[in-house]
Order: C-alpha cells, then structure tokens, then sequence
C-alpha cells in the first residue's frame, strides 16, 4: 500500500486533523489512483457493478462485477484495506452455502446421501454464484466505502445541483453516527453506575435495552430543537443556490465513462429482466 | 408541491439524520452487538413518517439503508437492498400519521378491556399459521433446533402480553390501533422483503433469521417462498414492538415539541383526556 500522502485523508478516517492545520474544508480532495477520481464517479461505479451483480442473473454478472471492482482495487493498490470487508461476508456466504447446498426443493442430482440430507449438484450451482454475488457486492460497496469521504461526495453533489436539504441531511447523518454511539456508550456508563447489568444473560442484556435507548433516543431528539433555530438563523431556508468551496477533479473521460456506466447498467438491466440475456452461462 | 413541501420544513430535515442514526445504532446494538432475532432497524424511519408524512417517512427509510451500506467503517452487511422495503416502511408510517393511529385514546371499563383481550388475540393469531406449516409440526420433516420455534412463540407470546398490559394498565386503546398500525406494516414488508433477498442473497442473510428460512426450505418451499414464510413471521413481531416503541418514545416528548411537525396536531385528541396524556410528560 502507498505511503499516506498529503490529503489523502480517506486512509485515516475523521481521527487525524488535516495535516496543514487547516480547516477540514479547507482541505484539497483526495489524491492517488483511483481515490483521485471524482467522487460522483466512484458512486457510479459502486452502484453499476452492484446492480449488474444482482440484476445479471447465472455466473456472468457477478463474475464482471468482481472482476471490474478487483481490477480497480489493484490499480488503487487497495487489495488488502478490502480484506476485512471480505472476511465480514464469511458468515452470510457459510449461511447461503449451506442452505443452498443441503436443501434445494426440486433437485434431482444428489451428490451423496448423509443421513437425511442430499447435497445436490443444482443447489451448490445456486449456492457459489449466490456466494460470487454476495461476495462482488461487498467489495463494490468496500471499494466505494474505502475511497471516498463523505465531505469530498457531498460537496461534488451539490455542485452538480443536489438541494441543501439532501446534502444536509446525508453529511449530517453520517456525523451524527459516531456521535450517538459515543453517547450511547456514555450512557451504558452511567447507568452501570447505576447498577445496571448490562453484561451476563440475553433476558438481562434486553432488559438493559431499555434504559439504554430511552435517554438515547430522547435525547437526540431533543436537539432537533436547538439544531433547527441554529439553520434557520444562518439562513438554510433562503433562497439561491450555495456556493461550492470545494471544487472536485473531473475530466470529460470521467464524464463519458459515468454517462456510458449509467445508460449501459440500465440497457443490461432491462435486457436481463426482459430475459434476453437468457443465452449467458 | 404544497404537499411535497409541507413534508420537508426545516425542523423536519434536521429530524431526518437524527432518525437515520437512531434506525443504524439501534439496528446495529440489537442485530449486533445483543443478536436477538428481530431488527429494530426503523424506529427513525416510522418516527419521521409519523410526524412528517409518507414522502419524508419513504426518503428516511431509504436514505437509512443505503447510508448504513455505504458509509466509511459504520458500512457492511446485507442492508442496502433492503432500501426499497424501508422506504415501504415510512410510506405506511406516514399514512398511519394522516390517521392519527398514534393519537393516545383514554378509554376504561368494557371497553378498555375488549381492546387489550383484541389486540393479544390478533398478534397470537398472525403466529398460528406459521406453526402449522408442516415444516414445524411433522417430525419427519424436521431434526432443526426446536428451541428456534420455541424461542419464536415466546418471543409472540410476550410480546401480546405486553401490548394487552399495556393498553390496560395505561387505559389507552392507542395501543390496539398502534398494534394493528404495526402488523400491518410488518405484513407489507415481509412481502416487499421476500423477492429483494431471494434476488440479491438466495433468501439468507446471515442472522439468526437464516434457520426459519433453512426450515421451510426443508419443508419444500422454494426460495422465494422460504423468505416469505420468514419474514411473514420475523416482520409483523419486529415492526409491532418498533411501533410501540414510537409511541413510547412520543409519549415522552412534550407536546410543543410535537406540535410543531406537521403532522403534530394528529398526534392529539380534542377531548381533555388527551391533553392529559401529554401534559404529564416533562416539559421541554
């Protein structure tokens, strides 16, 4: 993995300061092969190979979908940052292995008897390209995740006319996260204080739930309040478009490549649903 | 627009990422971190439908799963293309808002007592059928962990009890109509649920929902109907306790908080029982 450069903030996610002392903001947008590239297009990369993986039934669609998000992995030298999202899907592809494998309705081509259960050869096919599937959209999604900052994504979407109310909402949920968790931890510590057992059982661990997402909940919701006067004090509400501080790369091949991703996504899609790609393996 | 617009005032959009974080952690603390067998991923999600309407419920419940799915470390899982049922979910819970479902209703006497043996009945009797299925009831079929189905029922059992207790010890008939509210929702989104998992996971997603689907694939379902059967069962239990905790969570927010959404004005009767309920929360 290439050393972290100046700004290339996506390795080191909100914990280190931009390293000129600047604001965040102030920041210059990410750096390198293939996180350097604009952010609108690596949306557009990660949902067009997820929705041919899912939409592209058989082995194809999830095979050119790993293939295009391996291949981009490798030329962004990101191969090992998208283990650990591999390694997250284990327990969803033991599930659709198993399930698949040993209880197959209709199939016909046992491969051995165990006891009461056939493994069928139709049921390993459906359980590996579910497993191929499961597996591509996870790196896409990695890919993506491991790329792209959530500043960098919203700043260049409003610039191509997203509101300010959507761009509001995706920054502010995504900073809100963390923060809940923080104070949700905050929370179990004061009510263990309390004496509350938040360890031990599943009847005491849901038992502990309660005290747990009451103040929580209550307490986010209480700072709609504040939060609402401090917008429309600094005019959220007026009219015009904001002005941009942060100004993404772009370049007319990105350009092309997003529109021929988008329109091409679509044509496969439609041509998969209408079953004229039933000639694929 | 009028009606578009009168969804997304100021206070809502700032409701909107509150409610979106609250559906990712609690989803995440109960799915995760405690692993009960149920979600618990749209309190937010119902929350904003209720206050706002079926447009800003339907934009939260989506904007939830696909942030979940694609935002840097809190990413992962089997969530994004759950989007669509999520975005079903707020659309409902913007329509239940319209019908003032979760307006508190002081009742007492027969009454009071009629709704609570109800609203125990109807949430027992949308877990019968799912024991029926041979899957669970013939022995040669099975050879599953039976404390699946048993921890199952005593999930719905406990869960009827409580709403039955509730609506009596609180002598609110509320809880009848937030019961029936959530059942209701649970049934659409299993039936929305059912087709995205059997596309996108062959009908598996990892959690402990995966034995229920496993054994009705034993009893001889297909994929798509294995997930049904699962969601028939899981969504209904799941989207009613997540219904009361909304009402819940409403009860303990102060009516000039409320009032102000706008939806707000449905959430109170015009009778001074009402005004009761409310006005004995803290005061903001």
């Amino acid at each position: 993995m290439a050393p972290p450069k100046l700004g290339d903030r996506a390795l080191l996610p909100d914990r280190a300061p931009a390293p000129q002392s600047l604001p965040d903001f102030v920041g210059r947008p990410a750096q390198g092969r293939y996180r350097g590239l604009n952010p609108t297009t690596k949306l557009v990369i990660a949902f067009s190979t997820a929705l041919i993986a899912f939409g592209v039934r058989g082995w194809t669609g999830a095979l050119v979908a790993l293939a295009v998000v391996v291949a981009s992995a490798t030329y962004g030298r990101i191969g090992r940052a998208m283990l650990p999202y591999a390694l997250a899907t284990i327990p969803l592809v033991i599930s659709i292995l198993l399930v698949n494998t040993f209880l197959y309705p209709g199939a016909s081509d046992p491969i051995a008897h165990v006891g009461p259960l056939s493994p069928s050869w139709s049921g390993l096919t459906a359980a590996v390209q579910g497993t191929l599937r499961v597996v591509a959209f996870a790196m896409s999604v990695a890919l993506f995740a491991l790329t792209t900052t959530t500043n960098d994504l919203v700043s260049d979407l409003e610039r191509r006319g997203l509101g300010r109310r959507p761009s509001f909402v995706l920054s502010a949920a995504i900073g809100t996260v963390p923060r809940m968790i923080d104070r949700a931890k905050e929370i179990t510590e004061a009510q263990r204080a309390r004496g509350l057992d938040t360890e031990g059982r599943v009847w005491r661990r849901i038992r502990g739930l309660v005290p747990l997402a009451g103040p929580l909940v209550i307490g986010a919701l209480t700072e709609v309040e504040e939060k609402t006067m401090a917008l429309e004090a600094r005019g959220f509400t007026a009219p015009g478009r904001r002005t941009v501080l942060r100004a993404m790369p772009d370049s007319p091949t990105q350009r092309a490549l997003r529109w021929l991703l988008t329109v091409g996504t679509l044509l496969v899609l439609a041509a998969s649903i209408s079953g004229a790609l039933g000639w694929l393996p | 627009m009028g009606w578009v617009s009168r969804q997304f005032t100021t206070r809502v959009i700032v409701l909107i990422p509150v409610a979106i974080a609250i559906n990712i952690v609690i989803g995440y603390l109960t799915q995760t971190v405690l692993k009960l067998p149920i979600y618990l991923d749209s309190i937010g999600t119902i929350l904003v439908g209720v206050l706002a309407g079926p447009l800003a419920g339907a934009f939260t419940g989506a904007a939830s799963n696909l942030i979940w799915q694609y935002a840097p470390v809190i990413g992962g899982g089997t969530i994004g293309p759950f989007a669509i049922t999520a975005a079903v979910i707020g659309f409902l819970a913007g329509i239940w808002g319209y019908l003032g479902i979760y307006r508190p209703r002081p009742a007492s006497g027969t009454q009071l007592l009629l709704a609570a043996i109800i609203a125990g009945a109807v949430i027992v009797l949308v877990v019968i059928p799912i024991f029926n299925n041979p899957a669970y009831t013939d022995p040669n079929i099975g050879g599953y962990p039976s404390w699946v189905y048993t921890a199952a029922a005593v999930i719905a059992v406990i869960v009827a009890v409580i709403v039955a207790a509730f609506i009596y010890i609180r002598r609110d008939l509320a809880g009848l109509f937030v019961a029936l509210a959530g059942i209701a929702t649970g049934v659409v989104a299993a039936i929305v649920s059912a087709p995205i998992a059997a596309i996108a996971f062959n009908g598996v997603t990892g959690s402990g929902t995966d034995l229920i689907v496993a054994a009705l694939r034993q009893g001889g379902s297909d994929v798509l109907n294995a997930s049904l059967g699962q969601g028939l069962f899981s969504d209904p239990i799941d989207k009613t306790i997540t219904s009361f905790v909304v009402y819940i969570v409403l009860l303990g927010l102060s009516r000039r908080f409320l009032a102000r959404f706008p939806l707000g004005n449905r959430l109170f009767g015009d009778h001074d029982g009402a005004a009761e309920a409310w006005g004995s929360s803290t005061p903001a």
